[in-house]
């Protein structure tokens, strides 16, 4: 709880209670004041373009940015480097050796817009996609009741998946996501995962961060700040802050109670469902005096007020219908900037999440081109990801700038941290299948099945190596409890044998010869060959080692422990 | 060429080497930091040879002073939490602090702390590094600034220990910061196990890691050069300080069960008792800034009943520990430092609970030079102000760098935009009654 709402507070500076040092400070930060003269929705929206944009007219807009900003984009990625980066963007795996080989050999000139729809085509597209939105939506957390948090992160997951696999729009999904009834329980860890983005939050201050969640993560505002005073950097007012809060002040949760096992036993306990209060409105407490509360009507931040509406789901069905509107350009700008921040690795607005009318932004007219062709197709997902997979700007070769924390500005790629999933998923590609050994650790309540392989490795892996995805990249760093688990973990060592039933035992039999061995080696882990530098130094080691079978564990250990290997590059 | 090499010679890493080049292409300013730098590093050696530590036991969530070192026994808001003497004349604590009541003799306590802080995650942030969260700058936990300025660097295991001390406790709530990872805290989930994979695995030993840790250099050469070098670099320094730590001999320090059955018990065989007990093994050992988290004191209902269970623990492990250490003589070398975030409101609510209080709340110190048996500050007969000597959170943190002989002054390049320096406590007065 405090993790998550800790990443929130952090971004709120404290203007009220900071020395006058501190508030100084702020204005330096934050030259423009906030103005109320600034509108919500730019003003060109209205007029924006009604149709889809093409791969070159993007690509043509930013050719004008560079040749103003007199920057040099980085030369076109290799096949190579580009299977294994659409793979990983699209799938979250590691293509095998095969699949490279065979894309890399192909003559096709359309190959990669065909390799870019067949993995858009994909179920692992669908799955992928549900796992990314899912970290999205639960990274700020904060209800962590045991009842909720079991069931929650896994049903939000196959829900989105099922959307996903159907072609849903990304306004229908938000819209359901809004407008969610029923609950979770522990014994059924993968139904009405509609509830999971509600769910993320329960019990006291539910509304509040429910408010806050909904803003973040469907309109890239960061209106939190906004809770206490009126937002130090951008034009919300505490009042839009607590109307925003309103429209989900008539929600609340209930206990679902398992039928009872017999005679005058207690109720237990099994899931958590929303429920409606049918009294009673949102109070939002006095800023000097928080004993004192206000009722507050619910009210847009456009300044728009629903139609009276009595019930809890009808106030909230208001709520998704301004917030998935068309003239809304953040709803679709929010998707559009945080796609194009997943897939380059920097988004228009850094953090993907924090965006808003006075927010700086890297060619924002870029990305309203974007926004307006993610309108113009009714928000089709698989649409978007076509759109900027197949431009030049998605297909440069990645590196970092000058200091960490720069803003490549389209001319590259920045690379980033792969997340725990798809790390894992790169472990298992190269070392697995894992033996499955019974799960350590007592079950969680609810008894076996689902919970007795959370406390394996896998789990264990993903809990060690997870961040939040919506962070700037260059702020992910490696702790000393994840370098230990690649270096020295029992069960991946075994894995990385060269003797008994592993994958290197069986390259090593199947390439008698080592550079082919070598070769093997480096398309299992990091998807490609080696240079020919590396090449040289790995031919060396097993010269300098004397013992094939144990150079070549130390050339996979290498591998696996590499910053490459962690990469989306 | 000598600025170059005087830098590389700094062992303190407190400037990465980027940072450093940032600074000196900056033309003058380049030129003056080296002067400054010059003397920051003949001040550290001698900081260096002190071999002072700290042990930070923090109550996560807001331990209330009603029912901890400020009872108020007969005033309408002290709830029904009685008081008892101490080893000191005049000097009560609340009842369920019977052990810590016997080495009150090397205790003191602030009982008028107070901010402005009542927001969970912001008050943990603000007494973890004295500093209110900011967007711009990455604030250091005092832990790391500790480490930075007293970890020997030869030392092979992690400067900044964070311990899961049970109760709910959790993840630190501040890391290293603009500091670098060299001084991030190095989380321990369960202090009565190793640390997880720590232990070469079958078929490995050192001179295989070494010799892996080599391969692995060269190999990540062109990925290096192909535009990601300080990712690499990184990393480099991230797999340095993981090899290091499980090469040491030290590393055994780790693993309370080599202390004898009798000592484990005088702690407490619970995981704030071993953990207070690990505390000690390591700073025994050389780490400098050890904290143990427990959880969660954030008794917004049935605060007297939650607030018994959640002292027996912490009372127990915190006299064990000041005991243990005093009677090994690392008492003058070990500051121990017992706070959480606030306090809690002298009204009991509807459910019998207190809110947040950050208006007056108490923190206890022990050790490196700190009077024992002084209390510092009161608050009025009902708790609810301060009555005298108030104590702000930079107030405590100047009063925390006097007993470890740290300058509270100090400026360190940040990562704020132009490198803006910050010093470890921007503030504050040492507390000077506290000190002989």
């Amino acid at each position: 709880m405090y993790r998550t709402a800790f990443l929130l507070a952090g971004l709120c500076l404290a203007w009220l209670v900071a020395a006058p040092a501190g508030a100084d400070e702020a204005k330096k930060r934050y030259p423009k004041a906030p103005d109320a003269n600034v509108p919500i929705i730019p003003a060109a929206w209205k007029d924006a373009p009604k149709s889809p944009a093409t791969p070159a007219e993007i690509d043509r807009l930013l050719e004008q940015h560079l040749k103003a900003d007199k920057l040099t984009a980085s030369p076109r990625v290799t096949d190579e480097q580009f299977v294994r980066r659409v793979y990983l963007d699209l799938t979250g795996k590691v293509p095998t050796a095969a699949q490279s080989e065979a894309f890399v050999k192909d003559s096709d000139p359309q190959k990669r817009a065909r390799l870019i729809d067949a993995l858009l085509a994909s179920e692992a597209f669908s799955r992928h996609l549900a796992k990314h939105w899912r970290d999205v939506m639960l990274s700020r957390a904060t209800s962590s009741l045991v009842f909720i948090r079991f069931p929650r992160q896994s049903a939000l997951e196959q829900w989105l998946f099922e959307q996903f696999q159907a072609k849903k729009s990304w306004g229908e999904i938000s819209r359901d996501l809004l407008t969610a009834e029923g609950g979770l329980k522990l014994t059924e860890p993968t139904k009405n995962g509609q509830v999971g983005f509600l769910m993320a939050h329960a019990q006291a201050d539910a509304a509040v961060e429910r408010a806050s969640d909904t803003a973040r993560v469907f309109l890239g505002i960061q209106i939190q700040c906004a809770q206490c005073h009126d937002h130090p950097s951008d034009i919300w007012k505490r009042q839009q802050f607590h109307e925003l809060t309103a429209f989900f002040g008539k929600l609340a949760e209930r206990p679902v109670f398992a039928e009872p096992q017999g005679q005058g036993q207690q109720r237990r306990i099994e899931g958590f469902r929303l429920a409606a209060r049918p009294f009673g409105e949102y109070r939002m407490p006095d800023r000097d005096d928080p004993k004192k509360t206000y009722a507050v009507q619910p009210r847009f931040l456009t300044g728009d007020a629903p139609p009276p509406a009595r019930t809890d789901l009808d106030r909230r069905k208001a709520l998704a219908k301004f917030v998935t509107a068309p003239d809304n350009y953040w709803f679709s700008a929010a998707f559009a900037n945080r796609v194009w921040g997943d897939l380059t690795g920097q988004g228009f607005y850094q953090p993907v999440d924090n965006m808003g009318p006075l927010q700086e932004a890297t060619y924002p007219d870029v990305l309203f081109r974007l926004a307006a062709s993610f309108r113009a197709t009714d928000y089709d997902i698989r649409g978007l990801y076509r759109l900027v997979m197949n431009t030049e700007a998605y297909q440069r070769q990645s590196r970092v700038g000058d200091s960490p924390g720069d803003h490549l500005r389209c001319t590259a790629r920045y690379p980033t941290r792969m997340s725990a999933d798809e790390l894992w998923d790169a472990v298992a590609s190269a070392l697995g299948p894992f033996p499955q050994g019974p799960g350590r650790g007592r079950p969680g309540p609810g008894g076996g099945g689902p919970f007795r392989r959370q406390f394996g490795l896998a789990f264990q892996f993903r809990q060690l190596f997870d961040f939040d995805p919506s962070i700037k990249p260059d702020e992910v760093e490696g702790s000393v409890p994840q370098a230990l688990m690649l270096m020295n973990n029992q069960q991946l060592n075994a894995r990385m044998k060269a003797t008994g039933d592993t994958p290197l035992a069986r390259v090593l039999k199947d390439h008698p010869q080592d550079d082919k061995a070598i070769e093997q080696v480096y398309l299992r882990t990091l998807g490609r060959k080696p240079t020919p530098r590396e090449m040289r130094r790995c031919r060396e080691h097993v010269k300098q080692v004397g013992k094939r079978a144990e150079a070549f564990e130390d050339i996979l250990w290498a591998l696996v422990n590499s910053t490459e290997f962690q990469t989306k590059r | 060429m000598p600025i170059h090499d005087l830098f590389l010679r700094m062992t303190r890493g407190q400037l990465s080497r980027r940072a450093f080049l940032r600074t000196a292409a900056a033309g003058a300013a380049g030129v003056s930091a080296l002067g400054w730098m010059d003397a920051v590093r003949l001040q550290a050696e001698e900081l260096r040879k002190k071999g002072l530590s700290c042990i930070l036991l923090f109550m996560q969530g807001g331990p209330s002073q009603f029912e901890t070192f400020d009872p108020k026994p007969g005033a309408s808001t002290g709830g029904p939490t009685r008081a008892i003497d101490t080893a000191v004349p005049g000097v009560q604590i609340a009842e369920h602090w019977p052990e810590m009541a016997k080495q009150m003799k090397d205790v003191a306590l602030i009982r008028s702390m107070n901010s402005r802080e009542g927001n969970h995650p912001r008050a943990q942030f603000l007494l973890h590094t004295g500093y209110v969260p900011s967007g711009s700058v990455k604030y250091p936990s005092f832990g790391a600034h500790v480490a930075s300025e007293l970890g020997s660097p030869d030392f092979d295991l992690p400067h900044f220990v964070s311990i899961s001390g049970g109760g709910g406790g959790g993840m630190p709530p501040a890391g290293s910061g603009f500091l670098g990872m060299q001084y991030a805290p190095f989380v321990v989930q369960n202090p009565t196990r190793l640390p997880l994979n720590t232990e070469l695995p079958r078929g490995v030993d050192e001179k295989v890691l070494k010799r892996r840790l080599g391969l692995l250099d060269d190999l990540e050469k062109d990925f290096a050069e192909a535009g990601a070098r300080p990712k690499v670099e990184d990393h480099r320094a991230l797999y340095g300080t993981a090899s290091q730590m499980v090469l040491s001999p030290r590393l055994k320090a780790f693993d309370v069960a080599q202390e004898k059955d009798a000592l484990r018990e005088r702690y407490g065989k619970n995981n704030f008792g071993q953990a207070c007990l690990l505390a000690r093994r390591l700073v025994e050992t050389g780490v400098t800034f050890v904290e143990v988290l427990h959880g969660n004191w954030d008794t917004h209902q049935d605060n007297f009943e939650r607030t018994k269970a959640l002292s027996a623990p912490v009372d127990r492990g915190f006299a064990a520990l000041v005991g243990d250490l005093k009677e090994r003589g690392l008492l003058e070398k070990t500051l121990v430092v017992w706070m959480g975030e606030f306090g809690r409101t002298p009204n009991i609510n509807g459910r019998t609970g207190r809110d947040h209080y950050p208006r007056a709340f108490s923190v206890a110190l022990a050790g490196c030079g700190i009077k024992g048996g002084a209390v510092i500050g009161a608050t009025t007969k009902d708790g609810r102000n301060i009555a005298e000597r108030p104590v702000g959170v930079p107030d405590l943190f100047c009063t925390l760098c006097k007993a470890l002989k740290i300058n509270p002054r100090k400026e360190t390049l940040s990562n704020a935009i132009g490198g803006r320096p910050i010093k470890i406590v921007d503030g504050g007065q040492a507390v000077k009654e506290l000190f002989a």
